[in-house]
C-alpha cells in the first residue's frame, strides 16, 4: 500500500527538511574546510590560500592540547558524577510515596533551564563575599573557598553547575530503567537468599545498563560542546576552564582569525563526529531491541 | 532504610531547588540587600536597622525596572524578551511543521538510503554551534541576515529539525496505518489523508514536540551571541552581555528578569512531565 505512490510524492514530505539540513550543516562543513586553508580574518584583510599552515599551528599550539585535555577531563568528571549521583537518587525514588509526582517534577526542572542564564545567576550564589553558598558554609563552621577567583576552583564551579543541571537527566533515565525490571526477578532472588549487594550487582545494575549507556552517550555528546557555562563563569580565555568550544570562540571572534579558527573547527568536528558515530550506532542497536 | 531514602531525596531536592528559590528571593531585594555579606532571606515590610538581620525589605521595583534600559545596554529586558518570544515561537512552528511532514515520510514510505538519512538527521544535533558558525556568519553577511529575527528563526528551525523529526516519527509510527489506508481507498489523496487523518491523530505528539523545540530555542546561547551582536538579541545573550558592566551587575533586576524568563519553562516542564523521557532521548525511550 505504502509504495503505490509515485516517488515525487514520497520525497515531497522529506525533501524540505533534508535540503535545509544540508544547507545549514553540510555546506558549513565544506566551507569550513576551505577556510581552514586560508588566512581569512573576521574584519578586513585580503584572503589568500596559505596551504596547511593553519593545521600545523593547531597541532603546535599548546592551547589546543590544553583545551582537548580540559574538555576530556570535564566530560569524564561531569558525566561520571552525574551518573553515580543520578543513579543513587533514582534508587531512593524507586518506591512510591505521597507527592512523588510533585517531587519528581521539581527535581527534573534544572535540566530544562537555560545554561547561559542559570550559569550567570550562579555567579551570585558562588560569590566569595556575598554568595549564599559561602554564607551557608560559614554558618556551618566550614571553610569558604573563593569559587570564582581561584584557578582550580573555577573548573570546580563549572563542574558543580553542570552536575546541578544534568543529574536530573540521569535520574529520569535511571528511574525508567529501574521501573522496567520485572518484580518477579527480585522475588526469585529473595527465595535464593541473595544478599542486597548481590541483587544490586547481578540484577539491578546489569538490567539498567543499556538505558544508562544511552544516557551516558547523550550526556557525553552534549558535554563535549560545553560553552555556555564557561562563558558565564570565566569568559572564553581562562586556561582553567577553556574548553574546545570556547577556544574556538576566542580564536575566531576575539582574535578575529577565521582561517585558523576554521582549522581548529575541522579538528574539533572530527572528534565530535567520531563520538557521534559511536552514539548513532548505539541508538540503532537500542531501536532494534524489542520494546 | 526508609529514613536514609528520605534524607537522600530531601537533600537532593534542597540542592536542586536552592538556585531557583534564591532567584525568587533576590528578585524582591534592593541591590544592597542582594549583595550583603550576611545572609538575608526573610522578606519583610520594612528595612531592619541591624546589618546582620536575616530579613530584607521586599520591593517590587526590580520588576517595574525591567522596562528600563540598564546602563551600558542597548535595550530593555522586555525588548529582549520580545526577541526571544518571536524567535522561539516562529522557529518552533516551522520546525514542527517541517518535522511532522518529514516524520510522516520516514514513517510510511520506503526509499533509497532511508536509514542513513535518519541517522544523518540525528547527527546534525551533535554539531557544536561554535564549529559551524563561521560559514553561517559569512552566509548571513552576504544575505543581510545578521542581527535579524529571520536569521535566528531559520537557524533554530534547522537546529530543531533533528529533534522534531525523531520525536514525531515515534508518534506517527504509533498511529495505525489502517486509518489512512481506509481513507485512501475512499478516494482521499495522500495529502488529504495526511491532513485529515494523520494530523488530528498526531496532535499530542505535535504539542510535545513543540514544547521541546521551544525550550531548546529559548535557551540557545552560542549562535545567538555570535550572530546577533547588534539586533534581535535574545535574553540569554543579553544577560551574558551584562557581565563586566561598568555599573556592576544589577543582580536584583537580573533575578527578576531571569525568573520571568524561566517561569514558562517550569510551567512547560510540568505540562509535558509524562513525555520528558521521550523528549530528552529523541523518542528512543517511549513511556
Amino acid at each position: 500500500m505504502a509504495n503505490h505512490e509515485r516517488a515525487p510524492i514520497r520525497w515531497a514530505f522529506v525533501a524540505p527538511t533534508l535540503i535545509l539540513l544540508i544547507a545549514f550543516n553540510v555546506f558549513p562543513l565544506v566551507y569550513n574546510l576551505v577556510l581552514a586553508f586560508t588566512n581569512a580574518q573576521l574584519v578586513g584583510g585580503t584572503t589568500r590560500g596559505i596551504g596547511g599552515a593553519n593545521f600545523a599551528r593547531v597541532f603546535a599550539e599548546p592551547e589546543f592540547a590544553g583545551a582537548v585535555r580540559l574538555t576530556a577531563l570535564f566530560v569524564l568528571l561531569a558525566v561520571s558524577i552525574e551518573l553515580v549521583l543520578g543513579f543513587a537518587v533514582a534508587l531512593a525514588l524507586r518506591r512510591d510515596f505521597r507527592g512523588k509526582t510533585v517531587v519528581m517534577t521539581a527535581l527534573l526542572v534544572p535540566m530544562m533551564l537555560s545554561p547561559a542564564v542559570m550559569g550567570l545567576f550562579w555567579n551570585l550564589i558562588l560569590n566569595g563575599n556575598y554568595g549564599i553558598l559561602n554564607q551557608t558554609l560559614a554558618a556551618l563552621g566550614l571553610p569558604q573557598p573563593e569559587w570564582l577567583t581561584v584557578g582550580a576552583l573555577k573548573f570546580t564551579s563549572m563542574l558543580m553547575i553542570d552536575v546541578w543541571m544534568w543529574t536530573p537527566f540521569m535520574i529520569l533515565i535511571a528511574l525508567a530503567g529501574l521501573n522496567a525490571i520485572p518484580p518477579a526477578i527480585y522475588e526469585a532472588a529473595e527465595i535464593d537468599r541473595a544478599s542486597a549487594w548481590t541483587v544490586f550487582r547481578r540484577i539491578t545494575l546489569p538490567l539498567c545498563a543499556p538505558l544508562l549507556g544511552l544516557a551516558v552517550l547523550l550526556r557525553t555528546t552534549d558535554a563535549l560542546k560545553q560553552f555556555d557555562l564557561v562563558m558565564a563563569i570565566t569568559g572564553p580565555n581562562d586556561e582553567n576552564t577553556q574548553t574546545l568550544s570556547t577556544l574556538l570562540y576566542q580564536v575566531t571572534f576575539r582574535d578575529g582569525k577565521i582561517g585558523l579558527g576554521s582549522s581548529f573547527a575541522c579538528v574539533v568536528l572530527v572528534i565530535v563526529i567520531a563520538v557521534a558515530t559511536v552514539f548513532t550506532r548505539y541508538m540503532e542497536r537500542m531501536q532494534r531491541r524489542p520494546a | 532504610m526508609k529514613l536514609a531514602r528520605r534524607l537522600v531525596i530531601g537533600a537532593y531536592l534542597f540542592a536542586a531547588m536552592l538556585p531557583l528559590v534564591w532567584m525568587a528571593l533576590s528578585s524582591f531585594k534592593t541591590r544592597d540587600d542582594a549583595i550583603r555579606p550576611h545572609p538575608n532571606f526573610v522578606p519583610a515590610a520594612t528595612a531592619s536597622a541591624d546589618p546582620r538581620a536575616i530579613t530584607f525589605e521586599a520591593t517590587l521595583e526590580n520588576y517595574t525596572e525591567l522596562a528600563d534600559v540598564h546602563v551600558g545596554a542597548q535595550a530593555s529586558f522586555l525588548e529582549h524578551l520580545g526577541n526571544s518570544l518571536i524567535v522561539g515561537l516562529c522557529s518552533t512552528l516551522a520546525a514542527v511543521a517541517l518535522g511532522t511532514a518529514a516524520a510522516y515520510g520516514f514513517s510510511r514510505f520506503e526509499f533509497a538510503g532511508k536509514k542513513d538519512w535518519l541517522f544523518f538527521i540525528l547527527s546534525t544535533r551533535f554539531m557544536p554551534p561554535l564549529a559551524v558558525v563561521v560559514p553561517v556568519l559569512i552566509m548571513y553577511r552576504t544575505l543581510d541576515l545578521q542581527g535579524t529575527h529571520l536569521g535566528l528563526i531559520l537557524l533554530y528551525t534547522v537546529f530543531n529539525l533533528s529533534l522534531a523529526v525523531w520525536l514525531m516519527k515515534g508518534f506517527i509510527d504509533e498511529i495505525p496505518r489502517a486509518f489512512e489506508e481506509a481513507a485512501l481507498v475512499d478516494g482521499y489523496s495522500r495529502l488529504a489523508a495526511f491532513r485529515r487523518i494523520i494530523l488530528p491523530e498526531a496532535r499530542t505528539g505535535m504539542a510535545v514536540t513543540a514544547v521541546f523545540c521551544l525550550i531548546s530555542a529559548w535557551n540557545e546561547y552560542g549562535f545567538a551571541m555570535t550572530l546577533n551582536a547588534s539586533g534581535a538579541i535574545t535574553v540569554p545573550a543579553y544577560f551574558a552581555g551584562l557581565q563586566g558592566n561598568i555599573a556592576g551587575m544589577p543582580w536584583p533586576q537580573i533575578a527578576a528578569g531571569a525568573l520571568i524568563f524561566v517561569a514558562p519553562i517550569v510551567l512547560f516542564t510540568v505540562l509535558v512531565r509524562r513525555h520528558l523521557l521521550r523528549g530528552m532521548t529523541f523518542g528512543t525511550i517511549k513511556q
